[in-house]
């Protein structure tokens, strides 16, 4: 039951850091998209956005798996 | 043979419309008001019995309850401030687990399934968090755009990219809740859907997984509940220490 335990939190884990990239990225290219439509910069906002989004993704990536990190040394102590 | 999705559909049982807006009472807004009823009917039950100092089945049920909640909270943002915050998260905590627990009943709506309530309550606690931080910190708030200890070349790079990421924050809490109750509930059903459509020598093998998937479903509900509020604990926590 544990190592059933360990496999369904470790799969909740990639979910969760995985929603975080995919959402920020999406974010960035809807308004490098914006930005486009509005100033008709086409092409460049999207690609900004897109590399800003992932940058950020990143970003949140990191700071969600650092909170993991604190979790566990909490558990083990 | 009904469709895996169809128990995601909304259907109106009492309608009202007032003005060209649609406020008819449907079976999704009919499980909102069970889940509400189940927990505030605990504890109320338990308050008007009279508060027990040594404690009954569901008086303990519910002080462990509030009592994780409440480490949860002091833990993220602390001790003095998570104070004013306990209720709230408290709260959000048991609506969602009561609304996720809900959907489990066969013939019943599961809420937190549609993206609008997830999203709703979301974009509520991102509105929270800015007025939190705007009220406790004025002006100063937009530092947190501002990581510390990056060098000033940095800047002009690092606030597009913090902007992005706090905007991020509502909609992955948001989705992340609402997609892992639909892909359960819709596992749910085309295994029901198999095993009622396979002759029986063969139906037997899906059905006993709908019963491993079920308590699967039961640890998502707690899981996904816990999720929401930890996360909605960080963002305020966030905003009151400001890194």
């Amino acid at each position: 039951m544990s190592k059933n335990d360990g496999l369904r939190q470790g799969m909740q884990i990639a979910f969760k850091l995985g929603t975080e990239l995919t959402v920020a990225t999406l974010i960035g290219a809807l308004m490098g998209y914006g930005i486009d439509n509005l100033l008709g910069t086409r092409p460049w906002g999207l690609a900004a956005g897109v590399i800003l989004g992932g940058a950020a993704g990143s970003l949140n990536v990191y700071r969600a798996a650092m909170l993991l990190v604190i979790e566990e040394d909490d558990n083990n102590s | 043979m009904e469709s895996p999705l169809h128990h995601f559909e909304v259907h109106t049982i009492i309608p009202i419309h007032i003005g060209g807006l649609d406020l008819s009472i449907n079976n999704a807004i009919v499980a909102m008001w069970v889940g509400l009823a189940i927990v505030a009917g605990a504890f109320m039950l338990v308050v008007s019995r009279g508060v027990n100092p040594v404690p009954g089945k569901l008086q303990s049920v519910l002080e462990v309850a509030l009592e994780f909640i409440r480490s949860m909270v002091y833990e993220f943002i602390g001790e003095e401030e998570g104070k004013k915050y306990v209720p709230f998260i408290a709260t959000l905590f048991l609506f969602i687990l009561a609304c996720n627990l809900i959907g489990l009943v066969p013939g019943s709506y599961t809420i937190t399934s549609q993206v609008a309530v997830t999203g709703a309550i979301a974009v509520g606690i991102f509105i929270m968090t800015l007025v939190i931080g705007f009220g406790k910190h004025g002006m100063h708030f937009f530092g947190i755009l501002v990581p510390p200890g990056i060098p000033k070349i940095m800047i002009p790079l690092m606030i597009p990219i913090e902007i992005i990421s706090m905007l991020a924050r509502p909609i992955s809490l948001a989705v992340r809740l609402f997609a892992n109750m639909t892909a359960g509930h819709t596992v749910l059903a085309v295994l029901f859907g198999l095993a009622m459509t396979g002759p029986l020598w063969l139906g037997w093998l899906p059905f006993s997984f709908t019963i491993v998937i079920n308590g699967l479903e039961i640890a998502i509900a707690f899981i996904q509940a816990y999720i929401f509020t930890t996360l909605t604990c960080v963002y305020i926590g966030d905003v009151i220490k400001l890194h």
